[in-house]
């Protein structure tokens, strides 16, 4: 036998982990806690400093937040239920029938999530506004109708469902198309055993087995209408009526009401808090899943005769939701006035050359976005990974306070962060209002979740075991972290920090309250450009995002798996 | 003095004490084997050897050098240990070279050497022709030698195995156990080897250390471990075995609550207090007739059960007291359920156990 190989002698490490915690759950507290602190202490103070109620009474005396409240509430409720619709007929036939081009089918849906909703408001502007509206015109060009006849209005209440809805089904359709996936042939089998005809079968058991991710789904899409601002600002308000984010919105405008704004923000944290906490309940229960491994794969039910008609019925929905509004767009950012039809004669790349070349304002607002992309991008995924460290290994006591922390914001809707954010750093003391800094903060905190989420549920799958057989051969902590952990965790981190990138990128909610002229953002630019109604540039910018965005989620679906075939599965016992 | 030294070594969880008090002396080159039930403490036990965990009292030393104390821990990656996991905890993004030659590499040894002993390790092992594999690729067995191999290979002071053969299948397993035990004759480190299956321990072990309810029952060699236990859970965690209770008089005779009268050639008994006498299954004699003698070390009974085995016979005995009793006999006495039987328990088998 050989000499022993003894370790290198080494110098005495302090252990950081404490400092490191401390210092991450001061800063998260003061990320999550000082917003509410401000919108709560605002919302009870008058502007002189005295405690009030006035805020609150107002709220429920004014006509217009009432009004506000209750349009926004039937609007969620209808985007809801028209998600609903759209989203499980078209889950189950790409997932449990041989309809033709499912696969297809499925990835343009899951691909409509990265449409930001205001640029899929502004699609539908050019779809379907009463006047200029490409479906109106062609309409009143087929029956030779006079100006003032129009198929379509969407700057309506029923239009403005309907554009909502097309941007939030995919919510819906992607946690039922799963949960169809997951059904087990066997079940199915049972039913039909039994006598149960196809129909009866999909009526009494496939259907019960998905109806709480149906549920689920539907309360997401529900609260991501009820917190929408860019499309509600860009149809309801040249419709005449406002919902409640546009509504606290406007009491930032001259004269700025901000108690009473803060108040009015206070009702949507409770609304989102219960909608989130229905949706972990449903989802939560575990009694319906169907998780128990080998039963088989799901069976597909051949259409028959109801192939096409199904077919068609998926393509219907894909033109509504993909294909008219990013041809709109195209259309409309290659013709020289929105009105005018594309032909080989009036193609131009002007609007291209308008929004990169000659108008600073948008060259700045591209610079913008994209740098605080990259920037809240990394800061959230270093400090989720750092966090996501420090909870699941337990390193200190009380780590699983930073868990909760982090997770939190996602509870605050993006347009109640804003005016928290406002009300905290736009004061003097700060000097934060008015700069990039102000947007990062935001989009920190509200990514962050989403990011910790994900990278946590990777650490989870690191056997603690693969680090400690790296610690006893020698290495310490931090040299394991680097040689072990980050290369199994590297996919993840990375899908994390793209899609914290892709969230970022479209925001527009918090960022209406906090930007300036100094910190545009490109979708506060098509916001403010949409006002102007030079929609060539708009469309510009929305393809910019668009391509941008669907460039890093195609770069994410095709990162190579871990080096060489390896994978994080092979931890047991 | 003994090469690692477990003084008094005592894990809290909160309120939970899951490791009470464990005394425990390994002499250098031995493989001491950590036997008991699942949560018992031998995970917790070997994890604080590793330093892994924080003694929440007593002290843990290796070559007469605290490593372990409630006011001290040295961190596990400078203890000079190895340790094969449960889960084998091989690198699934390091092929079977890297997941070897890393202890090696961390310890800045020249890559020409890295490269020499790494491969001679996985000859030792049977692994040569596996180096640039990664551990998806490979069977179960294999990813249990590579992980052998890797703890081996940075020559440590002291191996810590815990249950490394509970993720095997049965053929496996008997292999892997006779392959273990060659490894550890031929580079005879000092072994802790963590199992809750006593024939596991039985074939690799020097010496059997075996825990109960965070404490230590008994430790010896296998053999005193078998025909020599000294307490009555040691007795039945091992092998298995019936146990009769009764006073003694203070003599080697234990007499049982239904007069069944035991003389004992082996063990303690507690003078006028409580006794067990243990008798091993197959160590009964089972007949139809009374044994000759002077009535001591027999009792009748009817049999309950009876099974054929093959190699030989199982019997359920219920004595006339109410006790059943296991019996092992040849296949040549079979007996029918129902009839009255007569036990014989040869004193030389009848073991007196305190407690
Ligand atoms: N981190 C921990 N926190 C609390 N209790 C623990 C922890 N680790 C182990 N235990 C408890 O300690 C007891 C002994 O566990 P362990 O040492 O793993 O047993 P064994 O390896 O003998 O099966 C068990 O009851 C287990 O639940
Ligand atoms: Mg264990």
């Amino acid at each position: 036998m050989t000499d022993a190989v003894l370790m290198p002698e080494r110098v005495r490490r302090i252990d950081v982990s404490v400092p490191v915690f401390v210092l991450l759950a001061l800063g998260l507290g003061v990320l999550v806690i000082l917003p509410l602190f401000w919108l709560v202490w605002y919302s009870v103070h008058e502007d002189a400093g005295g405690f009030t109620l006035g805020n609150f009474v107002q709220l429920v005396t004014d006509d217009t937040m009432l009004r506000a409240y209750g349009i926004a509430i039937a609007m969620a409720a209808g985007v809801g239920v028209l998600s609903c619709l759209l989203a499980t007929p078209l889950a189950w036939l790409v997932a449990r029938t041989d309809l033709p081009g499912r696969r297809a089918i499925r990835a343009l849906v899951t691909a409509s999530f990265v449409t930001p909703p205001f640029l899929g408001a502004i699609a539908w502007e050019l779809l379907a506004a009463p006047n200029s509206g490409i479906i109106n015109v062609l309409y009143r060009t087929l029956f030779g109708l006079p100006r003032s006849d129009s198929l379509f209005n969407i700057y309506t209440f029923p239009g403005l469902v309907f554009v909502i809805g097309c941007f939030t089904y995919p919510f819906v359709f992607t946690l039922v198309a799963n949960a169809f996936d997951r059904v087990p042939g066997d079940l199915e089998d049972a039913s039909a055993i039994l006598g149960g005809r196809a129909a009866t079968t999909l009526w009494r058991v496939t259907l019960p087995l998905v109806l709480p991710s149906m549920l689920a789904g539907t309360l997401i899409a529900v609260l991501q209408a009820l917190t929408m601002f860019g499309s509600p600002a860009i149809l309801a308000l040249p419709a005449g009526f406002h919902v409640i984010t546009t509504k606290i919105w406007s009491l930032f405008q001259f004269p700025p009401q901000l108690g009473l704004a803060a108040a009015a923000a206070m009702p949507l944290l409770v609304i989102t808090v219960l909608l989130l906490r229905g949706q972990k309940a449903i989802l939560g229960r575990r009694g319906y899943t169907v998780l128990g491994g080998k039963s088989g794969a799901p069976r597909i039910v051949a259409l028959g005769a109801w192939r096409w008609p199904a077919f068609a019925f998926a393509l219907f929905v894909l033109c509504l939701t993909v294909i008219f509004p990013y041809l709109a767009l195209l259309k409309t950012a290659l013709v020289p006035n929105a009105g005018d039809a594309l032909t080989p004669s009036t193609i131009t790349l002007s609007h291209f050359h308008f929004v990169l070349f000659d108008f600073s304002a948008t060259r700045l607002a591209l610079y913008n976005t994209f740098v605080l992309g990259f920037l809240s991008a990394t800061t959230v995924a270093v400090v989720a990974m750092i966090v996501a460290y420090i909870a699941t290994r337990k390193l200190v006591r009380g780590a699983g306070i930073l868990g909760m922390l982090a997770t939190a914001p996602v509870a605050i809707p993006g347009i109640v962060l804003g005016v928290g954010l406002f009300l905290s750093y736009a004061n003097p003391t700060f000097q934060l209002y008015g700069t990039i800094w102000i947007l990062l903060i935001a989009f920190v905190t509200i990514e962050l979740p989403a990011g910790y989420q994900q990278i946590s549920s990777a650490f989870h799958g690191v056997h603690p075991e693969l680090e400690e057989a790296s610690r006893i051969l020698g290495a310490s902590r931090l040299k394991t972290l680097w040689l072990i952990t980050s290369p199994m965790l590297r996919t993840s981190v990375v899908a994390a920090w793209c899609f914290v990138f892709v969230g970022t990128i479209r925001e527009l909610s918090a960022t209406i309250l906090l930007t300036t002229a100094n910190t545009k953002l490109v979708s506060v630019i098509i916001y403010d450009l949409n006002e102007s109604g030079d929609m060539g540039a708009i469309c510009v910018l929305g393809l910019i995002l668009l391509v941008v965005s669907f460039l890093v989620v195609f770069a994410v679906n095709r990162m190579p798996v871990l080096g060489g075939g390896g994978s994080v599965s092979t931890t047991r016992g | 003095m003994s090469f690692l030294e477990l003084d008094g070594l005592v894990k809290a969880y909160g309120a939970l004490t899951v490791v009470k008090g464990v005394d425990l002396a390994v002499d250098r080159g031995t493989l001491v084997c950590l036997l008991g039930p699942s949560g018992c403490g031998k995970t917790t036990t070997l994890r604080l050897i590793a330093g892994f965990a924080n003694a929440s009292g007593g002290e843990v030393r290796v070559g007469g050098e605290v490593v372990s104390s409630a006011s001290r821990n040295v961190p596990p990656e400078d203890r000079n240990m190895s340790m094969i996991f449960q889960s084998y905890a091989l690198w699934p993004h390091m092929t079977v070279f890297q997941n070897v030659a890393y202890g090696l590499k961390l310890r800045r040894l020249p890559a020409t050497e890295i490269k020499e002993r790494v491969g001679r390790i996985l000859e030792s092992t049977h692994l040569g022709p596996l180096a640039g594999r990664y551990p998806s690729e490979l069977s179960g067995g294999q990813q249990q030698r590579v992980s052998l191999a890797r703890a081996l290979v940075v020559e440590p002071q002291i191996l810590l195995l815990d249950e490394p053969l509970s993720n095997l299948d049965a053929n496996l397993r008997e292999e892997m156990r006779f392959e273990i035990r060659r490894l550890h004759d031929q580079f005879r480190y000092t072994t802790v080897y963590v199992t809750h299956d006593q024939s596991e321990a039985m074939t690799t072990a020097d010496l059997i250390v075996v825990m109960n309810a965070g404490r230590i029952e008994q430790c010896g060699t296998p053999e005193d471990i078998y025909e020599r236990p000294e307490t009555e859970f040691v007795a039945r965690f091992i092998g298995g075995t019936n146990i009769l209770k009764g006073r003694s008089d203070g003599s080697d005779t234990v007499v049982c609550a239904d007069g069944v009268v035991l003389r004992c050639g082996s063990g303690r008994v507690s003078p006028g207090g409580e006794t067990a006498v243990s008798i091993r299954h197959h160590d009964i004699r089972i007949g139809t007739t009374p044994p000759a003698g002077d009535g001591s070390n027999q009792a009748s009974g009817v049999v309950e059960r009876q099974i054929y085995l093959g190699s030989h016979r199982d019997y359920l005995v219920k004595l006339s007291g109410g006790e059943r009793v296991r019996a092992v006999a040849p296949v040549n006495v079979a007996i029918p359920v129902g009839q009255q039987v007569w036990l014989h328990f040869p004193p030389e088998h009848c073991r007196a156990l305190t407690h």
